[in-house]
């Protein structure tokens, strides 16, 4: 909204500075340092609120966070993230395919699954205990079941929306059923498939963390749970920044991947 | 062949009868699918296959949930619960709500705030636990703000795109006519972005339950997630298992609670849906 009664002579400046500075940018850039400002002088100010680390104070461990530590914590958050990801994508990708395409699987399979969705995946962490022995298989299994039915979700959800004059045209133009599969109704199904798997992905690094901070077994979910145990609140902060670039990075990739399969069209 | 018949008569389409809607195919196959897990889960129980020795049967599950159910103990842990999914969640909206608004209508608010939420949106919630803890006074408020963070960013994202969604001539009409911002926000910005909200708000509700019962399992002494934890821990399987449906049909009914609450607000959006749902099922 401009200001219209802005007089001449304003206005000429208004100009100058537009074409020199990049106005939105700046405010961009200052809306971390408005955020950072903010916090010391809540921290500082707030008698309560003394225990929280300050910016200055998270910049300063830093220096001296062990670098080996935070990074094998870091690979095996990654190994478990990636290892149930692609486990749900492996399952949950045919079957998503299979419910979409097909009416007959859709009233098999979809009932049961929507009876099983409600329980949120946290809540099967005690029954994961039952039919896993060892720690690792349970937070892989944890981090598979938030990343399936994303998955399932949306490639059927991608595939029933397919717009039907599509496969009309190319049944028109004789494509058998393994062809019209694979080049028309997945190709015009990604974009919503791939919204899925971001989807599954910020959901395996919720599990991550939570499953990590009750299992002792490493992991950046039991650094920074191990940090607040010892009070060391500064590397509580890096660690939970850590744990958002891993998860932004996830993000990233799959966006990344997701422009090149829906190389028409700039979604991501 | 059967194709075209049904395409023939999609021109003298009729209304399902009672009869033909209980014996179609689609409500077979469901009631079988249904049936399937029931009878896969008492079967694999039954044979003690690989680690099923461990888990209740479904008659079990069903026997100990009847007496669950009716003690005080459920009761209390399920109003807690629901309380602290509530509370977090509500406070959610009551801040995403009109801060996603502002977001996506003022390019200024947008470019100061939002890319600070951005850096702090892929933190996962459970990330925020000890610091809950030492921002918040008391234990409630610091379970609660799992679901809170939880449920913010899928209300705040929706609500931004529900406005930038909002077709870019409602404005220019509004301003013709010489509506004031004020007016603006609440004739064009609010009613144009409702939907979106709706359906941000239903699965910021979902969302929600999954942080109440991190955060219970973590730090609770009450309510359904700290109850199949310490069940866990006690060896009482039935326990874990009715826990878990019970969080499961609680986050169902209150995620339909939610849609169905939101829905009343927009009429306009009811009416498009009405219709689809009626061209589909036709």
């Amino acid at each position: 909204m401009s200001d219209h009664t802005a007089t001449v002579e304003s206005h000429f400046w208004r100009q100058i500075s537009r074409t020199f500075v990049n106005w939105s940018l700046f405010r961009q850039i200052m809306s971390f340092v408005l955020f950072l400002v903010l916090w010391s002088i809540i921290v500082v100010a707030v008698d309560y609120f003394q225990q929280i680390p300050t910016p200055k104070a998270v910049f300063m461990a830093l220096f001296e966070l062990p670098f080996s530590v935070v990074f094998i914590n870091m690979l095996k958050s990654f190994i478990r993230v990636l290892a149930g990801f692609f486990l749900g994508i492996l399952l949950g990708f045919p079957i998503g395919v299979a419910i979409g395409y097909s009416k007959v699987a859709k009233s098999l399979i979809f009932p049961a699954f929507e009876m099983v969705r409600p329980i949120p995946p946290i809540a099967w962490i005690p029954a994961t205990v039952l039919f896993f022995v060892h720690i690792e298989s349970q937070i892989i299994f944890l981090t598979f079941y938030g990343a399936f039915f994303p998955v399932v979700y949306n490639t059927m959800g991608g595939i029933s929306e397919v717009d039907i004059r599509l496969p009309r045209a190319a049944m028109s133009f004789g494509l058998n059923k393994r062809q019209m599969l694979w080049k028309v109704i997945l190709p015009a199904a990604m974009p919503q498939i791939f919204t899925g798997m971001k989807l599954a992905m910020g959901i395996t690094w919720i599990l991550v963390v939570a499953a990590e901070m009750m299992a002792n077994k490493g992991g950046m979910g039991y650094y920074v749970w191990y940090n607040h145990t010892v009070m060391d609140y500064p590397h509580v902060v890096l660690g939970m920044g850590i744990i958002g670039l891993c998860g932004a990075i996830c993000s990233i990739g799959i966006a990344w991947i997701g422009n090149y399969f829906t190389r028409w069209q700039r979604i991501f | 062949m059967s194709n075209a018949n049904e395409e023939a008569l999609d021109f003298v389409w009729q209304p399902p009868t009672i009869k033909s809607k209980i014996f179609s195919q689609t409500t077979i196959l469901g009631a079988i699918s249904i049936l399937l897990v029931f009878v896969s889960w008492g079967l694999l129980v039954h044979f003690e296959v690989y680690r099923f020795v461990l888990f209740p049967s479904p008659a079990e599950v069903l026997e100990e949930g009847i007496a669950w159910v009716s003690t005080h103990v459920f009761w209390m842990d399920a109003g807690a619960t629901t309380l602290r999914v509530l509370g977090g969640v509500l406070a959610a909206y009551i801040i995403a709500i009109p801060l996603g608004l502002m977001i996506g209508w003022k390019k200024i608010f947008s470019d100061l705030t939002f890319p600070t939420l951005e850096l702090l949106r892929p933190i996962p919630a459970p990330a925020y636990l000890p610091l809950a803890i030492l921002l918040l006074p008391w234990q409630e408020a610091s379970v609660a703000f799992i679901p809170f963070i939880d449920a913010f960013f899928p209300v705040l994202l929706n609500t931004i795109v529900g406005v930038k969604m909002i077709d870019r001539d409602y404005f220019r009409a509004a301003r013709c006519l010489g509506s004031s911002p004020k007016q603006i926000f609440w004739h064009v910005v609010l009613p144009g972005a409702l939907p979106s909200i709706s359906s941000g708000c239903a699965i910021g509700m979902g969302i929600g339950w999954m942080g109440a019962v991190v955060g219970e399992m973590i730090t609770g002494k009450w309510g359904l997630g700290y109850r199949i934890w310490e069940a866990y821990i006690l060896i009482q399987y039935p326990l874990i298992v009715n826990g878990m449906i019970a969080i499961g049909i609680l986050g169902f009914g209150s995620s339909v609670l939610i849609r169905y609450l939101t829905v009343r607000l927009i009429p306009w959006r009811r009416a498009i849906t009405d219709s689809l749902e009626e061209s589909i099922t036709k």
